[in-house]
């Protein structure tokens, strides 16, 4: 993956041997926290690397994980994004819809369009209307969730066309092209936020909006484009799920938006804007994927494993908020 | 008066005695095992330049800040650490540069914060109301009680805390940096009140940079430098050259004037603005600025300097005037790109909240101000903006090893040093500072100054606003003084020197005829 979005100090004081390591432990804690679950894995659930369940949860996490690419810039940007679940069911009706009169690429370029319309509403009501981004997205989200059963009546959108299902099963040189698009979607997220002046304006404005302002960066357009990534983002998961399905559903968003803001939260994206970085967000979608499947493997009940969830959300924020304490 | 403390007999008239306090910061220590006494009933000042360990002593003081080593007593007790409220039961009152008003409550309320008069579980607002206009009679202070905090002015928000702290029982009243956002009569207000409250027998500990205010006020001097104590001595031992030194360990000429270079006579206007409005703060200004000229911004808090500056850098949408760059008629800016696409470009006056992401490094903070420059196609070269942020450190006397420092973890100095080599790094023709050594110390200020010069030097016109009058007189070549929203005289330092009074004369004459 990309390099740290802030190049490390070239040759800033030497610290004590002891505060260095201290420093990289705090810094790379959730590392460490996904090493620990692996080995925990391993002893649970021993297929735990089997190619065959690897190729399991990455294209389980697929849809997740690509929303949670988008809510990383979003947060990083010191917003936050609720709606992403009703555009992701949005994005599964219409592309089920749509399959059949436009074929699978025409029908993925119309939630293309749908997305980027929900994703630019999101971001002229948080910039223009300043409302705050939390009840903005709340509210956007029920609107554009409602409109999602609208468009469907509320019915499954099964299309004829078979070749609808073939982003969501098929398979490139034995790994399934949901892989492939998870992995091209995080590796140019991780690119554009590191390396991009783009990436490191919404650095600066999820840091300091005014001192960003004051800089001459545009922070309304690049806080609004934010919603608008993540938006499309949603659209492409909901794509996938529908494809992997083989029907849109209006209630498929359920928990999408809780789950990507926890696995960007459990990599040690801030939620007060300005710090975090893609790997986190990876390491935070691996962490959360893993312990799905060893759970599911151990077959242990989903409301215990919502119960487990919530605890480990918290525990991480939590984790991440001490961290910093003892950094400063 | 709650926390009457009781004094045993090794400590009579000690209000404190730290000894061989000692504070580590993850592996660099900041205090190396400092004594310090003050006597009951003084005033005691603690000064140094940034990172002498002052401030840290003060938060150890205050209760907020845990020492690795060392014991303190206070009026002869045993000092909790770490705990504000222990802090505050032994009659430790604190007052933050960053003041803990909470602005929505009034006047009233906010001096009763968390030590309410109340029966039977109710607020007495009869008594309180009654006891605030006590200690403001006490005090002499006019504020009224029912006033919104946060709409009064930073001066009065202060006294507000000093009333808090005496209704708490203070006996020892700590103040970090109280005056570094005080215009003189404002501060001589402030003065008056610490020594009233000297004869009442408190005692009262201070960190302040301004040299001339800690020999004008405090009974014993205190000097920090690198974490050790350099001197610690009555007033009367001091004068200002000995504290600098003590300071520094070298002589520094503080606030010299220094001759520059006559500009060529007759040179068209660099920036020129007739009928500067902002509505509500300021009222039909024009200034005029040349190329390689200093015009310094006089006047008191509140009087319009910073929204000029503001509204010059295109921060109030709602500012109004005409304005000529380089003799070409422009657009009034109501954005700051606006503003920057002219070549103007602001220095903020709060480095914190408006000039710095305090979460990103040094070098990124300095090419926020041009990413264009140090990146390709969109793609941003991370050796590119290391290297220009070395040439831009060194111009400003910022260590270029440090560039890659998060901006959080540097010092007050450096970090205004950071601000200023970011507002050098956009390529500005016309330079605005607001408050360029606000909070910082000797050594850093003289180098910021004579690095304005040189820019000016270069041809920048540069307009520096500052609550410190002599520095504006000792940077600029003309001066313009401004008195309730409005522009009451300009004085020209190349035809004679200017002095403090003649600033504070033409701001008052207006305001003693309203």
């Amino acid at each position: 993956m990309s390099s740290l979005p802030m190049t490390p100090p070239a040759a800033a004081k030497p610290p004590g041997k002891l505060a260095l390591s201290r420093d990289i432990f705090l810094q790379f804690g959730v590392v460490w926290a996904f090493v620990i679950l692996l080995i925990g894995s391993t002893i649970l659930y021993p297929r735990v690397f089997d190619p065959t369940n690897v190729k399991n949860i990455l294209s389980q996490s697929a849809p997740v994980g690509i929303v949670a690419v988008g809510m990383t810039f979003v947060m990083i940007g010191g917003g936050f994004d609720l709606s992403v679940g009703s555009i992701f069911a949005l994005g599964a009706v219409v592309f089920g819809h749509l399959a059949d009169p436009l074929g699978l690429w025409g029908a993925a370029g119309a939630v293309l369009v749908a997305s980027t319309i929900c994703g630019i509403i999101n971001g002229l009501i948080v910039t223009k209307l300043r409302v705050n981004p939390f009840v903005a997205t709340l509210g956007t989200g029920s609107a554009f969730g409602g409109y999602a059963f609208i468009y469907s009546n509320a019915a499954p959108q099964v299309p004829n066309d078979f070749n609808f299902q073939y982003l969501g099963t098929e398979s490139w040189l034995g790994w399934p092209i949901s892989i492939y698009i998870l992995i091209a979607v995080f590796l140019a997220g991780a690119f554009v936020l590191a390396r991009s002046v783009y990436g490191r304006s919404i650095y600066a404005t999820g840091g300091n909006t005014e001192a960003a302002r004051l800089s001459g960066i545009p922070t309304d357009v690049l806080r609004a484009s934010t919603y608008v990534m993540t938006a499309i983002c949603s659209g492409i998961g909901g794509v996938i799920l529908s494809s992997r399905l083989g029907v849109g559903q209006a209630d498929m968003g359920g928990s999408i938006a809780l789950d990507s803001i926890a696995i960007v939260v459990i990599g040690g994206t801030s939620l007060l804007g300005g710090e975090g970085a893609m790997w986190r967000t990876a390491i935070g979608l691996l962490i959360i994927a893993t312990l799905t499947n060893v759970f599911d493997s151990l077959a242990i009940n989903n409301n215990y494993q919502l119960v487990a969830k919530g605890v480990i959300v918290i525990g991480a924020v939590a984790l991440d908020i001490y961290a910093r304490r003892m950094r400063n | 008066m709650q926390a009457a403390a009781t004094v045993p007999a090794t400590d009579t008239g000690l209000a404190l005695r730290a000894t061989g306090v000692e504070m580590r910061y993850s592996g660099t220590l900041a205090l190396r095992g400092v004594d310090v006494q003050a006597k009951t009933g003084t005033i005691h000042a603690l000064v140094g330049e940034n990172g002498a360990g002052k401030s840290t002593f003060l938060g150890i003081i205050a209760g907020r800040v845990v020492p690795t080593r060392g014991t303190v007593r206070i009026f002869g007790q045993p000092h909790v650490f770490g705990a504000p409220r222990q802090a505050r039961r032994l009659g430790i009152a604190t007052i933050y540069q960053e003041l803990t008003i909470v602005p929505a409550l009034s006047a009233q309320a906010n001096v009763f914060l968390g030590q309410p008069l109340a029966q039977a579980g109710l607020l007495d607002e009869r008594r309180m109301r009654r006891r605030f206009e006590e200690l403001a009679a006490e005090m002499s202070v006019t504020i009224r009680p029912d006033a919104i905090a946060g709409r009064l002015s930073v001066a009065d928000q202060q006294m507000l805390e000093i009333m808090r702290g005496v209704q708490s029982g203070a006996k020892l009243i700590l103040f970090d940096e109280p005056t570094t956002s005080l215009a003189p009569p404002e501060r001589e207000a402030l003065f008056r009140l610490m020594r009233q409250l000297r004869a009442e027998g408190t005692t009262m500990m201070f960190v302040s940079h301004n040299l001339e205010e800690v020999l004008d006020i405090s009974d014993v001097v205190t000097v920090f430098r690198d974490g050790n104590l350099s001197g610690s001595a009555p007033r009367s031992d001091w004068s200002k050259p000995a504290l600098i030194r003590a300071m520094v360990g070298h002589d520094v000429v503080e606030n010299r004037r220094v001759e520059r270079k006559p500009r060529p006579a007759g040179a068209a206007p660099l920036l020129a603005a007739k009928g500067v409005n902002v509505p509500g703060a300021i009222e039909a200004i024009d200034i005029s600025l040349s190329p390689g000229e200093i015009l310094g911004v006089g006047g008191l808090v509140g009087s319009g300097r910073t929204s000029l500056l503001r509204a010059l850098a295109g921060l109030e949408p709602r500012s109004t005037g005409e304005l000529t760059v380089d003799g070409e008629p422009v657009e009034w800016p109501t954005t700051p790109r606006a503003a920057l696409k002219n070549g103007i470009v602001l220095v903020p006056e709060d480095r914190k909240a408006q000039g710095l992401v305090l979460g990103m490094s040094a070098m990124d903070n300095i090419a926020i101000a041009r990413f264009g420059a140090v990146s390709r196609f969109g793609i941003i070269s991370n050796t590119a903006i290391a290297a220009k942020a070395r040439s831009v450190a060194r111009e400003f006397g910022f260590a270029e090893n440090r560039v890659g420092t998060i901006v959080r973890n540097l010092s007050g100095g450096n970090q205004q040093k950071v601000l200023l080599g970011k507002a050098r790094f956009r390529g500005p023709k016309i330079l605005l500072v607001d408050e360029p050594t606000r909070g910082i110390d000797i050594g850093a200020k003289d180098e910021i100054m004579s690095t304005l010069r040189r820019l000016a030097d270069e041809g920048l016109g540069i307009i520096v606003v500052s609550s410190d009058l002599e520095e504006v007189i000792a940077a600029s070549d003309r001066i313009i003084v401004m008195s309730e929203g409005h522009k009451v005289a300009e004085l020209d330092q190349t035809v004679g020197p200017v002095n403090v009074q003649d600033i504070l004369t033409a701001a008052f004459k207006v305001m003693t005829h309203e």
